[in-house]
């Protein structure tokens, strides 16, 4: 007895619905695109302004003297303010980074909840703090009365690094799976052995990039050292008691003068300045992937 | 749960027990040729045997496949167990009722001893009832019923006494001595298929007690013949 | 007609299980709880060196926190709270002055989940005896511990190499050998092969055949079967609901593997070995 099939017509065409629903898509996909295209293109027009402007100026010469005699022909250089600011934000990073990785250990590895809370609680507060205010406070606390001198804006500098390196060391910590901790554990070791033999070293490179990131922050930072080291010489400075000259105050100063090389000056500084934080931002990322393809697997 | 292992468990629960009646048949089948000399009976017998032997081996595939598949523990385990013994036990008492439909066949010219011919059938009877006492408590997981065998291989022996008196009359008489001899095989298979009976008894006690132990006839502790 | 026999005993068990068998742990009616949660209550049962014990039953009903008791992994989770005895050698695990650090040296744990460091594989295995100042012939230490684990030929060659490239059933030795390495009396074992496949599941079995030489192993396990193949004796705990509705897992039969198996005591015991409840 032969069976009997029934018709089968499949279509799989799709009606309507579906062709809406692909338009939909497309649209979204396009908004999400042009989006994407305006903050690339905005970035790009910034380089590219800031590049065109500053370019001209751009030499080794540049690059390797001291700043210019006001109101002398010659153009002079920058080289005290990359110095300066290196100084500046070195010793800056020689304060933030240890102290925001044990208080990240602390927050996340030692802390009770009652002392959790309010600790994470402040540091949340500290990025949010106007460098400003920052800025007023180490001015009244250290320069008033005193001179103005290098270290003051380090601290200050430090105090906005030091949330961004507990967090980004944060957020690193978290990613350690819990399993680590259990194996070490497990295996007899202390609290402190398990961080410091397996923890820390699993998160040395979001370590590392998240306190490359805070010091190109640092580079930009001008409020806090525009009251505390913003009146200094015009060679390189090497001693932090003194003023240190840096790129984002004398930046500031350039601009406000009436002199239009004192503009092309500051365009020039501006274009150094910003290649340097692209580097480290750059340096960053590329540490950040590193680590990635060393721990998971 | 295991709900499939469950009636896979059933049907082959089931299947023993259509082999058990095939073999009481076979049995009575064999028992009737012997009293009425029927060869045509006997080589009915002799091949039905073979539908015993293709439940048997269905019985058998059945369980290897299911301890391969479903690794049956605890109670499964002794269950599936006895069960292939038991297997085992029925197809050889369908083999001894062979046995004795050729013994018959052998013999079917030569004039039976009316004596001797009803000790064989009252063994024959007690055989029977043993078998189905032993396939009941299989059935009902009576552990009594499993030992009451012992006893009822007693009345085999009795039976076996009565007949081996007879045999020894017989004996003596040149005509019959070939067909006495035969009808002592027969008593022997007969006593084979009790013991086979009880071997039945004995899984079926394992089964409900999980310990193997080989039935003692309590009220005889000495040997005997 | 054959000689009546005496009855014979056939279930007396043919292998040689020593008989005068050591206590490892004596556990006293043991009870854990999570805050006001009861994971477990009223575990009393003995444990015996050299044997393997497995810890069989439904989920939920305490197994991970009961052999977590033995080597005081549960200190870290807060709100736990243990009362009744745990005795290691006769010494109370919980009493005062026993350090835990102390305890899980000589009891080590191998968990569900292969959980190497990210470090090469010597590294891995010679981190817990350097912390724990056993310098002297590190080497050797390491190699020991990996042959302990079968896991030496497959990797001497490549000692320096991450051992987050090794397979799952290779990383969860590296952890058996790793927790070899600081010379433990005692392992446990948490479901120590339920993330890997057939075969690796397989070596870690034999691993475990040949580590109760000189090791005490206690393993948990939800496969029934596993606990079969690999373990001396087994311990059933289940779900046991009070009259408030709250259940708490509790020790039901503990036996003989081979008895639990074959004909065990207790009825519940009987329903789950045999998959009638789950």
């Amino acid at each position: 007895m032969a069976a009997v099939e029934p018709e089968l017509t499949i279509d799989l065409r799709g009606d309507g619905r579906v062709r809406r629903r692909r338009l939909v898509n497309r649209l979204a996909e396009a908004i999400a695109i042009l989006s994407a295209a305006a903050a690339v293109g905005l970035l790009v027009w910034v380089v590219w302004s800031v590049a065109e402007r500053g370019a001209d100026l751009i030499s080794w010469s540049f690059l390797t003297s001291d700043l210019p005699i006001p109101f002398s022909p010659a153009v002079g250089g920058i080289a005290p303010l990359i110095i300066g600011s290196v100084i500046l934000v070195g010793i800056a990073a020689l304060i933030a980074v240890p102290i925001g990785v044990l208080i990240a250990l602390f927050l996340e590895e030692f802390a009770g909840n009652w002392l959790r809370v309010p600790i994470q609680l402040a540091i949340d507060l500290m990025v949010g703090l106007p460098s400003v205010i920052i800025a007023v406070f180490i001015f009244s606390a250290l320069v008033y009365g005193h001179a103005q001198n290098g270290l003051a804006g380090s601290l200050a500098l430090s105090i906005v690094m030091l949330p961004l390196v507990t967090r980004a060391t944060q957020e690193v910590l978290r990613l350690v799976p819990s399993s680590q901790r259990e194996g070490a554990l497990a295996l007899g070791a202390s609290r402190w052995r398990t961080v410091v033999g397996v923890i820390l070293p699993a998160s040395l490179g979001g370590i590392l990039t998240g306190s490359v990131l805070a010091v190109a922050r640092a580079f930009g930072e001008t409020a806090p050292l525009l009251f505390v080291t913003g009146i200094f010489g015009r060679t390189v400075e090497l001693n932090p008691h003194n003023a240190i000259p840096n790129m984002p105050v004398q930046i500031f100063i350039w601009s406000e003068s009436p002199d239009p090389i004192d503009h092309k000056r500051a365009w020039a500084t501006a274009l150094v300045l910003m290649t340097l934080v692209l580097i480290m931002s750059l340096v960053a990322r590329i540490a950040l992937n590193w680590t990635r393809r060393n721990t998971t697997r | 749960m295991r709900v499939s292992f469950q009636e896979e468990l059933d049907q082959l629960e089931a299947s023993l027990q259509e082999e058990g009646s095939l073999v009481l048949r076979v049995l009575r089948g064999a028992l009737n040729a012997l009293e009425h000399r029927d060869v045509e009976l006997a080589d009915e017998v002799i091949a039905f045997d073979d539908d015993v032997d293709v439940l048997y081996l269905q019985i058998e595939a059945g369980i290897q496949s299911l301890l391969a598949r479903q690794t049956p523990v605890a109670t499964d385990l002794r269950l599936v167990l006895a069960m292939l013994h038991i297997n085992l036990h029925l197809e050889r008492m369908a083999d001894y009722a062979v046995t004795i439909a050729k013994m018959t066949k052998l013999v079917a010219d030569v004039e039976a001893d009316p004596p001797l011919l009803q000790s064989l059938q009252e063994m024959g009877e007690r055989a029977e009832e043993m078998i189905r006492v032993a396939l009941d408590s299989f059935a009902d997981r009576d552990l009594e019923q499993a030992e009451s065998l012992v006893e009822l291989d007693e009345l085999i022996d009795r039976s076996n006494r009565r007949f081996v008196e007879r045999v020894i009359e017989l004996v003596a008489e040149p005509d019959v001595r070939e067909w006495v001899l035969r009808m002592v095989l027969v008593s022997r298979t007969l006593e084979r298929i009790g013991d086979h009976a009880v071997d039945i008894g004995e899984q079926v006690a394992y089964l409900l007690t999980a310990e193997f132990r080989e039935f003692t006839d309590a009220s005889h502790p000495e040997e005997h013949v | 007609m054959a000689p009546t026999m005496r009855p014979v005993d056939v279930t007396a068990p043919r292998e040689s299980a020593p008989q005068t068998r050591e206590t490892v742990f004596d556990i006293k009616d043991l009870k854990a709880s999570y805050g006001s949660n009861v994971a477990v209550r009223s575990v009393d049962m003995e444990i015996y060196r050299n044997l393997v014990t497995a810890v069989i039953g439904p989920s939920g009903c305490g197994k991970s926190t009961f052999i977590r008791c033995l080597n005081r992994m549960n200190d870290e989770v807060p709100g736990f709270r243990q009362d009744g005895k745990i005795l290691y050698h006769g010494i109370d695990l919980y009493g005062d002055g026993v350090d835990q650090i102390e305890v899980r040296r000589r009891i080590g744990m191998v968990f569900q989940r292969p959980n190497p460091f990210p470090k090469s594989i010597y590294d891995n295995v010679a981190w817990a005896p350097r912390i724990l100042g056993l310098r002297k012939n590190l080497d050797e230490r390491v190699e020991k511990a990996l042959r302990g684990a079968a896991l030496w030929d497959e990797v001497k060659d490549r000692l320096k190499k991450s051992a987050l490239a090794l397979s799952g059933g290779q990383q969860q030795r590296l952890c058996i050998a790793r927790a070899i390495a600081i010379e433990p009396e005692v392992l446990l074992l948490d479901e120590p092969a339920s993330a890997l496949d057939p075969i690796a599941t397989a070596s870690i079995e034999e691993l475990m055949h040949d580590l109760k030489t000189d090791y005490t192993l206690v393993i948990v396990t939800h496969n029934m079967q596993q606990a079969a193949r690999v373990a001396d004796r087994t311990a059933f705990f289940s779900l046991d609901v009070d009259e408030s509705g709250r259940g708490a897992g509790t020790l039901v039969e503990y036996d003989d593997t081979g008895k639990l198996f074959t004909a065990p005591s207790d009825k519940r015991t009987e329903d789950y070995v045999t998959g009638r409840f789950g």
